[in-house]
């Protein structure tokens, strides 16, 4: 275990213990936005590996989540399997397509690699939407939910926990030779190859891995809402979870955790405003990217190395 | 005993300019050799060809005597072919350890190997030990150049393909970057191929050069002996060496 990985482990650790307090006072309304906001953590933390460390600027993220959500709801719907079953699959299923998709588009730049992503979101959303009679389209899919009750209670520590192993797990995969090498790629293919990194397996590698714990988000999100519907699918969905890296810190660590919960509070409270909430966000990416693409982390950053006394 | 690297009649065109012209060439096993000529010679092109960011149009390079056309380029790294650009490229966003580090995980022979300490050890062979946490790309043109050869022997290669290693560095620096070419050369036996313009370093650094004109080989032998050739002096180097 590298010093890096304890300093994380740690801090990750305090700030576990700290929101497992949270339903000592916070009401039910209060802790379903704080699990949602959960989903988006997992999500914006897996987009930013794939996104802010490999250079991989896939549209296509919540696609992969609703991969996930929808193979277990209609495993659920149609053959009546547990969400215990479901779940897995989904996962696998979100991990394989995200395999070929990262196949397929492994050779584009930057905003080739955009556009083609979002092509595959969007044919999927249409898919969802004229397959009604598979997956009900427009009208939703009746999920069951996790745990038979729709008290947020035991899906909020259901969904910290596996915020703390999903951001354990990418903390490792960080500093291990593969995050070298991903974030090598991000700065200069060429001169990866020429190292005799295997560029196109990474790449792949990290394009699965990134789609499958979307699916597991995915999963756990649908059997908490209870009701999917293509909106899952729907372009708001990835903009929010660019929104809530860039406002973060694009490519650090730290970004996507501190970025998307305060996005999701402040986007539930701003709701009644519609898409014009959408557009706010929007200009305020634009302007942290005008200045700097390290955004809230930036800020952390002195308070972490005096912290640990690092140099 | 198989030479270290072989280039035997390598073609290269680009639309109408003919780069790469049946250009035959060989490194001894433990052979410090230069490859000289004017601008436009098609030096890089060469480059290019042996380490496979180019295809060639017809010929076959052979790596200690074994073919490696059709390799990807990183397979022919991890079997120790290893360059540096003309234009240093770094990892900007990796600071100095991490760009030694990423170096040396991309051709780590075995997983047991200590990564750590062979960084520490070059940092202080590249005396860049006080930007050791610094990004890459707050480093001086000369520091960049010192650590992209830092990075080529993070773990020794079998032959090393050198892109004008001295150029627009400072003489301090170009001492450093001589050292440790002799270093390597003599402690692991690698061969090198050191492309530059810089008569005086070629003259210390390799007994044999090879000079490219035209996308061709124009002649071979000690530099004192090409460079008495008429056609490389009209061709190249403008008058006679002194």
């Amino acid at each position: 275990m590298s010093a890096s990985f304890r300093r994380s482990a740690v801090a990750i650790a305090v700030a576990a213990v700290i929101l497992a307090l949270v339903p000592l006072v916070a009401g039910s309304f209060m802790l379903h936005v704080a699990t949602i906001a959960f989903y988006y953590v997992i999500l914006a933390a897996s987009w930013n590996l794939l996104a802010g460390y490999t250079g991989q600027f896939s549209l296509a993220h919540h696609a992969f989540a609703a991969i996930g959500a929808y193979t277990s709801g209609l495993m659920g719907y149609h053959l009546g399997t547990s969400p215990w079953i479901g779940i897995p699959c989904g996962v696998v299923l979100a991990g394989l397509c995200g395999l070929v998709l990262g196949r397929l588009v492994l050779r584009m730049r930057a905003i080739y690699l955009a556009i083609a992503t979002w092509a595959f979101a969007e044919t999927f959303h249409i898919y969802l939407t004229a397959d009604y009679k598979f997956t009900r389209g427009e009208l939703g899919l009746s999920v069951k939910s996790l745990y038979g009750t729709t008290d947020p209670m035991p899906y909020y520590f259901t969904f910290l926990a596996l915020t703390v192993v999903v951001l354990l797990g990418l903390r490792l995969l960080i500093d291990s030779p593969l995050g070298y090498f991903m974030r090598a790629i991000k700065d200069d293919e060429l001169r990866a190859r020429s190292l005799g990194i295997d560029t196109t397996k990474v790449k792949i590698a990290v394009f699965a891995v990134s789609s499958a714990i979307a699916g597991l988000a995915g999963g756990f999100y649908g059997h908490f809402i209870v009701l999917l519907s293509p909106q899952m699918i729907d372009f708001s969905e990835m903009a929010k979870i660019v929104v809530m890296v860039v406002i973060g810190g694009f490519g650090t660590f730290l970004g996507p955790i501190i970025g998307a919960a305060p996005v999701q509070v402040v986007m539930t409270y701003l709701q009644a405003y519609g898409e014009w909430n959408l557009a706010v966000f929007a200009l305020i990416v634009i302007v942290l990217m005008r200045f700097s693409m390290e955004g809230l982390a930036a800020l952390f950053t002195p308070l972490w190395r005096r912290v640990w006394k690092l140099p | 005993m198989a030479a270290a690297l072989e280039a035997i009649g390598l073609r290269k065109r680009f639309g109408a300019l003919q780069a790469a012209n049946d250009v035959t060439l060989s490194v001894d096993a433990g052979e410090i050799r230069g490859l000289i000529g004017p601008n436009g010679a098609g030096k890089t092109t060469l480059v290019n060809l042996v380490t496979g960011v180019y295809r060639p149009d017809a010929g076959e390079v052979k790596l200690a005597g074994q073919s490696i056309g059709g390799l990807a380029m990183h397979e022919i790294a991890r079997r120790g072919l290893v360059r540096s650009f003309q234009v240093t490229r770094l990892f900007g966003g990796l600071t100095v350890r991490e760009n030694l580090l990423t170096a040396f995980y991309a051709r780590r022979p075995s997983a047991n190997d200590d990564g750590e300490a062979q960084a520490e050890r070059m940092i202080r062979l590249t005396t860049l030990g006080p930007l050791a946490d610094t990004q890459a790309k707050k480093l001086s043109g000369g520091q960049r150049a010192l650590l992209q050869m830092g990075c080529g022997f993070m773990v020794p290669g079998s032959c090393y393909v050198l892109d004008e290693p001295f150029a627009g560095i400072n003489p301090v620096i170009k001492e450093v970057i001589l050292d440790m070419i002799v270093e390597m050369n003599r402690e692991q036996g690698a061969a090198f191929l050191v492309v530059s313009h810089e008569m005086a370093i070629i003259r210390k650094l390799c007994p044999q050069v090879t000079v490219m004109m035209e996308g061709r080989v124009a002649a071979q032998g000690t530099l004192d002996e090409v460079a008495r050739l008429p056609a490389v002096v009209a061709g190249y180097l403008g008058k006679a060496l002194e």
